[in-house]
C-alpha cells in the first residue's frame, strides 16, 4: 500500500506568544517546534496501516523552510520510509494556496491513502486535507476517530457534535485524522538512528496565488484568574450572569 | 595406602573435578554478559567484604534471622579449617593440625566443637522457622522450599556426622581427640558403652558420611540457590551498591556509539556479567522484597523475583549459547519459582524466550519507585535496581513500550523542558515580589552569585512546592547569601526521563542544562529537590557537568550551625514532628541527619519522632522512578501506606525535604482526612525567621 | 448589492442551531456589504423543505431546497458540489458555513472547487473596501489573527455559539433545486448516524466539562456533578486522579497529567483543590469555574470565576440555576 502523510511544523503551544515586529506574525524567538499533534496521529495511522497490510511505503511530506526537515526526520524516526521536503520560503494564510502546492507534488504518485491531521494547531485551519482531495479528485473523509481498511474499501467514524457517523469510502482516499484515532508512538532510539539514514528529498514548491492574507495578529486579553465572585450559594446568580454575558458559554 | 584410603583419594579427585567443571560452566555463562570493570578501589572493596560479608552487617539488620545466619556463616568459616584437616587426614591418614603451636591448636579444637553446636542450634531454628513459623518474606514468588530444606539437612548432617565421628573416635581412642573438643568427649562417654566393633563401624560410617556430605554439598551448590555460599564473598567485593563511588548512579550510556544495536536489556546477554553473578549470589532470602514499597502494597514487582528470573534465564540460555552440552540438565539448572524447565527446545530458548516478557513482565518493571530499599537490604551486594533500570531502558529505547499515561510527560519534557506542559517563561513566577535575580540579570550587572539556586520544576510550577522555593529564598536572603536562579533558562534535570528509561530524552535535557550552567560558570548549585540534587551532583559528571551540588537540608543546617540565620524565639510550643526520609537524599546520598538537625536547630522546643521505617529503612513516598507520572492501579497506594505509618507516630506535624514527597504525603493526608500539616524543613525554618535576631546571634 | 450564500445544516430532518447561526452571520454580512440577498442552501431527505420557513425567519431571502433520499445523512460530496454550483450561479460575494464537523468538511471542498479563499473558525466580520476582514483565534486561542479575504466569493466557516441566531423575518422565498451531482453516486457514504444529543459526550469534544474532586467526599456525591452536567446539556463529566484512584469514577474519566488533557469552552471544577497533576490537564480551558471550600486552593488562582463555600450547598443551587437559564433560552 502506498501511503502519504502530510505534516506541519508548528510551535510548541505551552508558552506565552509574542507578536513579531511586523504585527502580522508570531515572534519565533525562543520558540520550540514540533510536529503538529494531529499530524503525529496521522503518521501513526499511516504506520499502523502499513504494519497491518504488511507491505508498501509511508512517505512524509512537509511544506515550508529548511527547518521542516527536522519534523520530517521525526516522522521518519517513528517509522516512515522516506521524506519529501517541499521547500517554500514563507507560508500562507490561504489554505488553498498550500493545498495547491501539496497537490502538485502528490499527484505524481498513485497513492492509496493520503493522510492529514484534522487541523494545524497554529493556524487553526482544517481545510488543507479536504482541499487537496478536491484538487486531486479523490474522495475524502475528514476528522476520523476510527479506521478500518480492507479490500480496497474503508470505514471510518467521525465525531460530530453530540453524535457520530460511520462513513464508508473507496480507496484511494484522503483521510484527515482527529484526536482519539490513536496515540502516536515514541520514536525508539533505534528508529532515531535509522531515520538519519532514510532518504529525504528536498524540492522547491512555491506557494502562489493567496487570496487570504494576514492583516494583523494580536494577543487576546490576558487571562486574569483568581477572581472570587462570592461565597456560598448566594454567589450562584452572579456566576450565571457572568457565564451568560461575559464568558458567553451558557 | 589402604584400599579405603585409595577410594577416598579417587573420590576427592572426582568430586573436586566435577565441582571445577561446574565452576567453569557457571563462569562461562556469566561471560555472556557485558563487560563491567570492577577492579578499581580494591581496599574499599575489601572493606565491604569485611563489613558486609564477613561482618554480616546487613544480615544482622534483622535480629533473629540475622543471628541465626551469622552463626551458620561464621561456623562455616571456622569449620572449614576442620574440613581441610579432615580431607587431608583422609588422603594422608593420621594427618592432624596438632603440629600447630599448642595454644593455637587448642583454640582451634575448642572452636570446632563450639561452632558445631552453634551451627546445629541455628539449623534447628532454621528448620523451625521454615516449617513452623513461615516468615512472610520466605513465602510468595512461588518459592520452592525443598532446596532450602535439602541444604539445611546437609549442613545438619555435616555437623552430626562430625560429632559422631569424633565421638566414636573419642570412645575408641580418647587421646586421639583433643581434650578441648568437649562435645566429642561427652558423646565419646556415651559411645563408651557400645562394643569396640560397633564403635569402629560407627566411626567409619560417620567418617564416610561426613566425607560424602562435604563433597556432596560442594557439588550440590551449583544446582542450588545456595550457590551463594561460594559466590557471596566475591559478589560483595565486586559490588558497587555500598560504594566505591557514588551509590545509585545509573550506568552511563553512549547513544552515539557506532554500530550500537542494543540499548538497555531484554535478555541476560544485555546485562553485565556482574548482574549475572548477582543471580548466582541470590539465596532468595527475600529481604529486598520485604522492603520493596511496591511489593508491600500489593504490586506485582518483587526485586527477588527479578534476580531469580535473571538466574533462571541464564541457566536456560547459558548452556545453549556457550555450547556446554548441559541442555539435558535444563530442568535441574532452571530451578526455583516460575521455572518451567520441562519441554523447552533450543530453538525456543534462542528465538522465542527472553528475560523480558517470558520471565519478567512490563508491569513489574514499571511498578518500581527506584527507592533503593532492595539494594540497601541485600546482604550480598546484589543490584536489583540496575537490572530493572536496564530493562526499562530497553522497553523505551528499543520498543517504545511504556504505560500510555507517561507519553504526556515525555512529550512535555521534550517540548517544554518540564514534565508538565507549563511555559518556561513562567518558571520565575514563584519569586515575584521577592527580588530574586536571575543569572542573566546578575551577569548583566557584572556580578557572580555565591550559589545558584536550582528551583526545579516542582518549585517552579507546583503551587504547594512554590512555597518551599519561597521559604528557601527567604532563608538565603535572611542569611545574606548572594544567590541567583536560572528562571526560564532552567529545564528539568532529566531524572524522570532517565528513571523511566528514556535515556535519549534525559541526555538531551542534561546536556542542555550543562551547557547553561557552564555558560554562566556556575560552581555551586543549591537544590530544594533531592532528585535535582542527585541528578546534577552525581549523574551529570557522566556527561561532563561537574558542580558542587548541595541540597537545602545540608545547606540550611550549615547556615544554622554557623548562626547565620536570624531566628526568632517562636511561640516556644513543644512540637512533635516526624521526618519522612526522601530516598534520593537518604539511601542515594546518605543525608539522614541534616534535615533532622535542621529541625532541631530551628525550633526551640521540638520532639523529633521517628517512624518505624526511617533513615535507611525509610519507606518511599511512591513518587520516585517516574511513578509520579504513572497511574497506581494495583494494590494499596504507597503514599497511603506511608501516611498511615507517619500518622501512627502521633506527630503534630510531618516534615519532608522533597517536593515529590510533599505531594504524596499531602495527598495521603487528604485521603485520610487528616488535619496534620506537612511542611518542608525549609518552611519550618522560614516560619521561625525573625526581623529581630536572637540574643547573641551573629549576623553576617 | 451582492448575494451572500449560507449553508444550513440539518440532522435527522431538524435544523441545527448552527444553521441559524450561519444564516444570521450571512445576514450581517449582506447588510454590511450593501444589503444584498441571503441565499440559503438546505439539503435533506424529502420533507426537509418544511424547515425553510425557520431559515426565512432568521434572515434568509431565498431558501434553495434540495430534497433527496441520499441527503438524509450528511453527503459531503454531493452537498459540496451543490454549494459550489449555487455559489457560482448566484455570483455570491461570500459564502458562510458553520465551523462544525459537517461545515468544516464542506467548506474546504467548495472552496477548492471554486478556487477561492476560505477562513475557518471565524468569530467576527468586517468589511474593508474590496476585502472582507475576519478575526479568528489561532495558536490554541493564544493569538487572534485578522485575515483579509480578497477573492470572490470569499468563504467562511463561522465558529459555533458566536453568532447568536437573531430573528429577522424575510420573505423567505423557497426554491426547489436539483442536485449538481447525483447524491446517490457519492463515493463517500455516511451509512449510519449514531447517537443524538443524549449520547454520552466524550471529554475531548464536550464544550462543557463538569469535574469533581476529593472535596465531594464520597462516590455517591458525584451525582451532583452528573446533575450539573445534565443541566448544561452539552457537558461531560470528569474527575481528578485522587477520585479515579479511589474508584469513585472510572480511570477513563481522569483529567490531568496521567489522564486526559482537555480544553473545553467551560470547565467547572467542583471540590478540586488544583494539584499540578490536575492543572496540567485542564488549564487551557477557555473559561474556568471553581467551587471549593478552601479559599487558598490553587485552583482559584487559575479560575475565572471562583465561589468559596460548601459544595453541597452551592451545587444544588447551581444545578437549578443552570436548568432555569437553559429553559429560558429555549
Amino acid at each position: 500500500m502506498r501511503i502519504a502523510v502530510c505534516i506541519k511544523r508548528v510551535p510548541v503551544m505551552d508558552v506565552k506568544f509574542r507578536i513579531a515586529a511586523d504585527g502580522k506574525s508570531v515572534d519565533e524567538t525562543g520558540l520550540k517546534f514540533d510536529v503538529n499533534d494531529f499530524d503525529l496521529w496521522a503518521v501513526e495511522a499511516a504506520l499502523q496501516l502499513k504494519e497491518k497490510t504488511g507491505d508498501g511505503e509511508v512517505a512524509v511530506f512537509s511544506l515550508g523552510p529548511d527547518a521542516v526537515q527536522e519534523q520530517i526526520r521525526k516522522a521518519l524516526s517513528m517509522g516512515a520510509d522516506r521524506g519529501v521536503h517541499l521547500k517554500a520560503d514563507g507560508t500562507s494564510a490561504d489554505p488553498l494556496s498550500i493545498a495547491r502546492a501539496l497537490a502538485a507534488e502528490l499527484k505524481a504518485t498513485a497513492w492509496d491513502v493520503i493522510f492529514f491531521g484534522r487541523m494545524a494547531i497554529d493556524s487553526a485551519d482544517q481545510s488543507v486535507g479536504p482541499m487537496v482531495a478536491e484538487l486531486l479528485g479523490l474522495p475524502c473523509v475528514s476528522a476520523i476517530s476510527s479506521l478500518e481498511i480492507a479490500n480496497g474499501r474503508g470505514t471510518a467514524k467521525r465525531e460530530l457534535e453530540g453524535a457520530s457517523e460511520i462513513v464508508d469510502f473507496p480507496l484511494p482516499v484522503v483521510l484527515t485524522v482527529d484526536e482519539g484515532l490513536n496515540k502516536e508512538r515514541l520514536p525508539s532510539l533505534k528508529g532515531i538512528m535509522a531515520a538519519k539514514k532514510k532518504p529525504l528529498e528536498s524540492k522547491p514548491a512555491p506557494i502562489n496565488g493567496a487570496t487570504v492574507n494576514v492583516v494583523k495578529m494580536e494577543l487576546p486579553p490576558e487571562r486574569v484568574g483568581g477572581r472570587i465572585i462570592g461565597e456560598g450559594a448566594a454567589a450562584v446568580p452572579e456566576l450565571i450572569r457572568l457565564l451568560q454575558t461575559e464568558a458567553k458559554v451558557l | 595406602m589402604s584400599p579405603s584410603n585409595i577410594v577416598f583419594v579417587l573420590f576427592v579427585i572426582a568430586a573436586t573435578g566435577f565441582f571445577a567443571l561446574n565452576v567453569q560452566r557457571l563462569v562461562g555463562y556469566m561471560r555472556i554478559g557485558l563487560p563491567d570493570d570492577r577492579t578499581d578501589r580494591p581496599l574499599r572493596r575489601l572493606g565491604n567484604v569485611f563489613g558486609i560479608a564477613i561482618g554480616q552487617s546487613k544480615i544482622l539488620r534483622e535480629p533473629v534471622a540475622g543471628v541465626m545466619h551469622a552463626m551458620i556463616f561464621w561456623g562455616f568459616m571456622v569449620l572449614t579449617v576442620g574440613t581441610i584437616e579432615f580431607v587431608l587426614d583422609g588422603i594422608f591418614p593420621g594427618f592432624s593440625l596438632a603440629f600447630l603451636p599448642t595454644p593455637i591448636y587448642r583454640l582451634y579444637a575448642l572452636s570446632q566443637d563450639v561452632f558445631v553446636l552453634l551451627v546445629l542450634a541455628a539449623i534447628a531454628f532454621a528448620f523451625y522457622r521454615r516449617l513452623v513459623l513461615h516468615p512472610r518474606r520466605l513465602e510468595g514468588d512461588n518459592l520452592e522450599h525443598a532446596d532450602a530444606l535439602i541444604i539445611l539437612g546437609m549442613i545438619g548432617g555435616l555437623m552430626v556426622s562430625y560429632l559422631f565421628a569424633n565421638g566414636f573416635l573419642a570412645a575408641l581412642h580418647p587421646d586421639a581427640v583433643a581434650p578441648e573438643k568437649f562435645a566429642s568427649h561427652i558423646l565419646g562417654g556415651v559411645f563408651a558403652h557400645v562394643s569396640s566393633r560397633t564403635a569402629h563401624v560407627g566411626y567409619d560410617v560417620s567418617w564416610w558420611t561426613h566425607g560424602l556430605l562435604v563433597f556432596g554439598f560442594l557439588n550440590y551448590l551449583p544446582y542450588s540457590k545456595h550457590l551463594h555460599v561460594a559466590t557471596s564473598i566475591p559478589n560483595v567485593y565486586l559490588s558497587n551498591t555500598s560504594g566505591p563511588w557514588q551509590k545509585g548512579v545509573m550506568k552511563g550510556m553512549d547513544l552515539e556509539a557506532e554500530n550500537a544495536e542494543q540499548f538497555g536489556a531484554s535478555d541476560v546477554n544485555h546485562l553485565s556479567w556482574k548482574n549475572l553473578l548477582d543471580g548466582y549470589s541470590c539465596t532468595e532470602c527475600g529481604r529486598c522484597t520485604a522492603a520493596c514499597p511496591a511489593n508491600i502494597t500489593g504490586k506485582l514487582l518483587s526485586p527477588r523475583k527479578i534476580v531469580v528470573n535473571t538466574r533462571q534465564r541464564l541457566m536456560e540460555k547459558g548452556p545453549v549459547v556457550t555450547g556446554d552440552r548441559m541442555e539435558f540438565a535444563h530442568p535441574m539448572l532452571v530451578h526455583g519459582e516460575g521455572a518451567d524447565g520441562g519441554a523447552v527446545t533450543v530453538a525456543e530458548i534462542l528465538d522465542e524466550r527472553r528475560l523480558l516478557d517470558t520471565f519478567i513482565t512490563e508491569d513489574e518493571l514499571w511498578a518500581c519507585t527506584s527507592c533503593r530499599a532492595c539494594v540497601q537490604e541485600c546482604p550480598v551486594g546484589i543490584d536489583q535496581l540496575e537490572i530493572i533500570n536496564e530493562m526499562r531502558r530497553h522497553l523505551v529505547l528499543m520498543e517504545s513500550r511504556f504505560p500510555p499515561e507517561v507519553q504526556p510527560t515525555f512529550q512535555s519534557l521534550e517540548r517544554n523542558g518540564s514534565p508538565w506542559a507549563f511555559s518556561a517563561g513562567d518558571r520565575a513566577k514563584w519569586a515575584e515580589g521577592l527580588e530574586v535575580p536571575t543569572m542573566a540579570e546578575m551577569v548583566e550587572r557584572g556580578e557572580q552569585p555565591e550559589i545558584l539556586f536550582w528551583v526545579g520544576c516542582m518549585g517552579s510550577f507546583d503551587d504547594r512546592a512554590k512555597k518551599i522555593a519561597v521559604a528557601v529564598a527567604r532563608i538565603l536572603t535572611a542569611a545574606g547569601i548572594k544567590f541567583a536562579i536560572l528562571g526560564q533558562e532552567e529545564s528539568c534535570n532529566g531524572d524522570p526521563a532517565r528513571r523511566l528509561g528514556n535515556e535519549y530524552l534525559y541526555q538531551m535535557l542534561a546536556k542542555q542544562n550543562i551547557e547553561t550552567l557552564d555558560r554562566y560558570g556556575v560552581k555551586t548549585v543549591l537544590t530544594s529537590c533531592p532528585h535535582c540534587f542527585h541528578q546534577i551532583g552525581n549523574e551529570y559528571p557522566q556527561l561532563g557537568g561537574n558542580y558542587d551540588v548541595v541540597h537545602h537540608s545540608t545547606y540550611i543546617e550549615k547556615l544554622l550551625a554557623d548562626e547565620r540565620v536570624p531566628l526568632g524565639d517562636g511561640d516556644r510550643k513543644t512540637l512533635r514532628i516526624v521526618y519522612h526520609d526522601s530516598c534520593y537524599l537518604g539511601r542515594y546520598n546518605d543525608v539522614y541527619d541534616a534535615p533532622r538537625d535542621t529541625l532541631k536547630r530551628s525550633l526551640p522546643v521540638i520532639t523529633l519522632l521517628e517512624a518505624p521505617r526511617s533513615r535507611d529503612r525509610g519507606l518511599c513516598c511512591g513518587a520516585g522512578g517516574g511513578r509520579m507520572f504513572m497511574e497506581e492501579k494495583e494494590g494499596k497506594r504507597i503514599n497511603i501506606e506511608r501516611t498511615e505509618e507517619l500518622l501512627a507516630t502521633g506527630a503534630d506535624e510531618i516534615a519532608v525535604a522533597c517536593p515529590f514527597c510533599m505531594t504524596m504525603m499531602s495527598d495521603g493526608l487528604k485521603a485520610k482526612e487528616s488535619t496534620v500539616p506537612v511542611r518542608d524543613i525549609a518552611e519550618v525554618v522560614a516560619a521561625q525567621l525573625s526581623a529581630q535576631p536572637r540574643a547573641g546571634q551573629r549576623i553576617s | 448589492m451582492a448575494n451572500i450564500f449560507a449553508f444550513a445544516e440539518q440532522r435527522g430532518g431538524e435544523l441545527r442551531k448552527v444553521a441559524l447561526e450561519a444564516v444570521t452571520a450571512a445576514r450581517t454580512l449582506a447588510d454590511a456589504t450593501g444589503g444584498g440577498e441571503v441565499h440559503v442552501l438546505l439539503v435533506g431527505a424529502p420533507g426537509i423543505g418544511g424547515k425553510a420557513a425557520t431559515l426565512g425567519a432568521h434572515g434568509a431571502d431565498v431558501v434553495h431546497v434540495c430534497e433527496h433520499a441520499a441527503f438524509a445523512n450528511a453527503n459531503p460530496e454531493a452537498a459540496a458540489a451543490l454549494a459550489a454550483a449555487l455559489l457560482a450561479q448566484l455570483a455570491a460575494r461570500a459564502g458562510v458555513f458553520a465551523a462544525s464537523a459537517e461545515g468544516r468538511d464542506l467548506a474546504p471542498r467548495a472552496a477548492a472547487k471554486l478556487g477561492v479563499g476560505l477562513a475557518s473558525d471565524v468569530t467576527e466580520f468586517s468589511v474593508a473596501g474590496d476585502a472582507i476582514h475576519v478575526r479568528h483565534p489561532t495558536h490554541t486561542g493564544k493569538v487572534i489573527a485578522t485575515l483579509a479575504l480578497t477573492g470572490t466569493p470569499a468563504l467562511f466557516a463561522v465558529r459555533p455559539n458566536v453568532f447568536a441566531p437573531v430573528p429577522n423575518a424575510k420573505a423567505g422565498r423557497v426554491e426547489t433545486i436539483a442536485p449538481a451531482a447525483d447524491p446517490a453516486a457519492s463515493r463517500v457514504v455516511v451509512k449510519e448516524l449514531r447517537g443524538g444529543g443524549k449520547a454520552k459526550l466524550d471529554l475531548s469534544e464536550a464544550p462543557v466539562i463538569v469535574s469533581g474532586g476529593r472535596g465531594l467526599k464520597a462516590a455517591e456525591n458525584f451525582k451532583l456533578v452528573e446533575d450539573l452536567a445534565a443541566a448544561f446539556g452539552n457537558a461531560a463529566v470528569g474527575a481528578t486522579r485522587a477520585v479515579t484512584d479511589d474508584g469513585w469514577r472510572p480511570h477513563s474519566d481522569q483529567i490531568g497529567q496521567t489522564g486526559r488533557v482537555v480544553s473545553p469552552d467551560l470547565y467547572v471544577a467542583v471540590g478540586i483543590s488544583g494539584a499540578i497533576q490536575h492543572l496540567a490537564g485542564m488549564r487551557t480551558s477557555r473559561t474556568i469555574v471553581a467551587i471549593n471550600k478552601d479559599k487558598e486552593a490553587p485552583i482559584f488562582k487559575l479560575a475565572d470565576y471562583g465561589i468559596v463555600g460548601d459544595v453541597f450547598e452551592i451545587m444544588p443551587a447551581l444545578i437549578e440555576a443552570v436548568r432555569a437559564a437553559r429553559a429560558q433560552k429555549h
